[in-house]
């Protein structure tokens, strides 16, 4: 591997990684752990999010409010959240003062004090949250887009459900915690100006005797799959649409990739032409590459009145199907200086790099450098486009739309795509 | 970092500036115009926001389909937006485009403003108008800032209402475009890997020939007083509470300290207002922020919370404003530097980060700011300088507005609102995209 990037798994199965970018002040950590929303009880959705929240409130020898002014007092630009694999912990500052608060980092995760109080909190933020969506039906879409199109429980919302938060008690958050903050299978990535030697030594010392845990086999079930409506007195009718494609590993993934980008990449991407500024259908529209681990996906988006909805609908789809049909040179040029571009860019932040080496990690057991990516775009021939597209048609098709009416399926007359 | 600022001004006005940075690996340059709703008439509201999206349809050499084209043949991250009182379209390319990006820029700043592309973009203005409808705290920012300002220019809504849109003329348009567009309020900036003499030389030859026009900005000083309303929303689950009151301007030196004291009382985290409100879950969300305007300014709170716990959850807010006035401590005033700090640092390595502030900067202030020297007068903001601040702007008069299910004296909004409603941007960035990043 180049000297700029680093990788290093410790016997108990905690992965650091570093990469390594002269000229920065910052330096930005992405700590993820195997807790996701996926493992979550049966019963019990939303304990990722809670404790996401909870382990904050209070670690080591600190309670809420120091460890907070603590954080803060570093200057920590910081998150937590829990997503579906896992629960992750992000912070960015000064390169030393992110390397001085990694101690406090093992406290949140290995010693948090779960207290009563603010478990009753964690869990009352997260049902308002819930509540909250409700109001903005353009968030709702998307998730009840996941719920319908992953199986369970990759799908779910990572909030949970009321009743289950309902019936949330700190007990099961205590047991969760124990069985899911462990060593193998979490992440700890750092970008920016550091000296990985230090890093990795300090690290060593800190997280060397977290304990590993057996790996969870998962019980899954299939999605419910379909078209499904949502009744909501909005303004707009939302539509959300998901297909199945190539998992990030594949072989083909960056021949995908650049599809999507002639589909829904920069303005002249074919959804944005077509849809908004051909027709003045919508404001928002667009599609692109979603990835969970063992699902390669495309979900797409476009909000619009609820007279032109269905005009929208169809003029999506009939564009996601005309991309089978083929690009152009033209096309497949602009989408590699595209994407290429972007992976530059997002070279120039340490926060894009640390998530960036941790995804990498995660879903191929090491990190792409710069150069690799750019390579694997630069590769990619018209042919294999085609060939790819041809090959690979669209579908079958979930929809989920929030609105006052539901809409016509246009593939239901002409086509199948859900046999 | 070796960063250098270069300044040069071209003979119909025009400024160019730059910051420029060997290490970067990417430019960005924008073109910022000091023009927005505030200086609109009111029979042609929205048309700030309308007209940037015009300005992607085309020059008299260039197809809308062209410009979209060229941009992203770059590979171009790009972007426009609209507030109040600045209107900026800008990009991100690599260094061996910067000259055509520069090109480009200048080519999209003359617009053709055909009249089939302006009824066309006309659908895609009051749809984003209704995408925002259906999101109340975007609905409530400008409903509270019309509130706020009453007759002021600053109450102006950023993308106006259907029904002002729907009626917009293009000769309206590019009377306004002639009138507000002029060299003279506008402002050329770029930051990153950037060859200044090379980056005057494609400025003057594709802007130097621009007609210098002056676009003067009226400042009628606003006039505030206590208002409460109350705008019932049967549909909604959550209540959505907005507040305003004065605070210094972009041009006052009290600014820094005024960005220190909102996030001591309302940043997201670790704040007085988090403490008293969001880690024991009586509200969602209680924010405080700083909110400067062109010679006038306000602090902003928003609030979000159960409907039958609004009465209380206002009332800590309005009892922590007091309080800070008496017992604010140096750890949290240290405390809230160190991370508006990072936050500083972590702008200042990305290209984009910093052409946005230096432009916005120069746009407002004709000033350029180094980075250090926005640390060093972060640095040196002492107790006593929030203290003096909260004695100067002392949160008094201030409008409340509350958007919810909460049935009581409120005013009933109709079930379809889209005739009627002034359409809102964002609460918390005051401006409204042309293009949401997916």
């Amino acid at each position: 591997m180049p000297e700029r990037y680093y990788q290093y798994t410790l016997p108990n199965g905690l992965t650091l990684l570093g990469e390594k970018m002269p000229g920065m002040q910052s330096a930005a950590m992405t700590l993820l752990v195997p807790a996701g929303a996926a493992v979550d009880l049966q019963g019990a959705s939303g304990t990722a999010t809670v404790l996401s929240d909870l382990v904050l409130r209070g670690a080591g020898e600190r309670d809420s409010r120091q460890l907070t002014d603590y954080l803060d007092s570093l200057g920590l630009q910081r998150s937590s959240s829990a997503g579906v694999h896992h629960t992750r912990f992000t912070a960015a500052a000064l390169t030393e003062r992110v390397i001085e608060a990694l101690p406090t980092y093992l406290d949140i995760i290995r010693h948090p004090h779960l207290p009563e109080p603010g478990f009753q909190a964690a869990r009352d933020l997260t049902l308002q949250g819930l509540e909250g969506i409700e109001d903005e039906p353009r968030q709702k879409v998307l998730i009840k887009l996941r719920e319908r199109y992953f199986p369970w429980p990759y799908g779910r919302n990572t909030m949970g459900d009321p009743e289950d938060l309902e019936a949330l008690t700190l007990r099961i958050c205590k047991s969760q915690h124990q069985k899911h903050y462990h060593a193998n299978g979490s992440i700890l990535a750092i970008a920016g100006n550091i000296d990985f030697d230090s890093f990795r030594r300090e690290a060593e010392t800190l997280f060397g005797d977290w304990p590993a845990a057996a790996e969870q086999l998962d019980t899954t079930a299939p999605a419910p799959l379909g078209v499904h409506h949502v009744e909501h007195p909005s303004e707009q009718t939302h539509i959300g649409l998901a297909w199945p494609s190539l998992e990030e590993i594949h072989p083909d993934y960056y021949v995908l990739r650049l599809a999507m980008e002639v589909l829904s990449g920069g303005m002249s991407g074919r959804l944005f032409t077509e849809v908004r500024e051909k027709r003045g259908l919508v404001y928002n529209v667009w599609a692109g590459y979603t990835s969970l681990k063992g699902f390669g996906s495309i979900m797409g988006y476009a909000g619009t009145s609820n007279d032109r909805a269905q005009a929208t609908l169809d003029t999506f789809i009939d564009e996601v199907y005309r991309l089978g049909e083929g690009v152009t040179a033209a096309e497949l040029d602009r989408a590699k200086i595209g994407l290429k571009a972007a992976t530059i860019m997002q070279g120039e932040s340490t926060s894009s790099r640390s998530g960036s080496i941790a995804h990498d990690f995660f879903m191929r057991g090491r990190i792409r450098t710069l150069d690799e990516i750019k390579k694997g775009i630069d590769d990619v021939t018209l042919d294999q486009v085609n060939q790819f597209l041809k090959t690979n048609k669209p579908g079958p098709f979930t929809l989920v739309t929030v609105g006052p009416k539901p809409l016509k399926t246009p593939w239901s007359a002409t086509c199948s795509p859900c046999t | 970092m070796p960063l250098t600022f270069h300044h040069h001004q071209l003979d119909n006005g025009l400024d160019i500036i730059a910051e420029t940075n060997p290490d970067s690996h990417s430019i960005a340059v924008g073109m910022f115009v000091g023009t927005g709703a505030r200086d609109e008439e009111v029979t042609i509201n929205g048309v700030s926001h309308f007209l940037e999206h015009m300005m992607f349809k085309g020059s008299e050499k260039y197809t809308w389909e062209d410009v979209n084209r060229i941009f992203d043949e770059m590979g171009a991250r790009y972007n426009a937006s609209t507030s109040q009182e600045m209107t900026a379209y800008y990009a991100n390319v690599l260094p061996e485009f910067t000259d055509r990006a520069v090109e480009h820029l200048a080519h999209l700043l003359r617009p053709a403003i055909r009249l089939g592309d302006f009824t066309t973009e006309k659908k895609v203005i009051l749809e984003e108008i209704a995408s925002y409808l259906d999101d109340p705290g975007h609905r409530l920012y400008e409903i509270a800032m019309a509130e706020h300002f009453g007759t002021h220019p600053l109450s102006q809504s950023i993308l106006g209402s259907a029904e002002s849109v729907q009626k917009l003329e293009r000769d309206q348009m590019t009377q306004y475009f002639t009138r507000r567009y002029g060299p003279g309020n506008m402002v050329l900036a770029a930051t990153g890997r950037v060859d200044f003499p090379q980056f005057i030389k494609i400025a003057q030859r594709f802007c130097g020939s621009w007609r210098r026009v002056d676009a003067p900005r009226h400042h009628p000083q606003p006039v505030h007083q206590n208002r409460r309303r109350t705008l019932v929303d049967p549909k909604l689950n959550r209540q959505y509470i907005m507040g305003f009151t004065p605070g210094p301007s972009a041009q006052d030196e009290r600014r820094f300290a005024a960005r220190v004291l909102s996030d001591v009382i309302g940043d997201s985290e670790g704040s007085r207002f988090y403490w008293a409100l969001v880690d024991n879950a009586i509200a969602e969300e209680a924010d405080f922020g700083f909110y400067p305007h062109d010679r006038c300014g306000s602090y902003y709170l928003s609030l979000i919370c159960d409907p039958d716990r609004t009465d209380e959850a206002i009332d800590i807010m309005l009892r922590e404003l007091e309080k800070v006035k008496h017992d604010l401590t140096p750890d949290e005033v240290e405390r809230a530097k160190n991370k508006i700090a990072s936050s500083i640092v972590l702008q200042g390595e990305v290209p984009l980060g910093r052409m946005r502030a230096i432009g916005g900067q120069w746009i407002y202030n004709k000033e350029y700011r180094s980075l250090e020297q926005d640390l060093a007068t972060l640095m040196a903001i002492t107790p006593q300088s929030l203290q003096s601040l909260m004695r100067d702007f002392p949160f008094d008069p201030m409008t409340i507005v509350e958007l919810g299910p909460r049935p009581g004296k409120g005013i009933l909004i109709p079930t379809s609102t889209a005739d009627t409603m002034k359409s809102a941007a964002r609460a918390t960035a005051p401006a409204a995209d042309l293009w949401p990043i997916t």
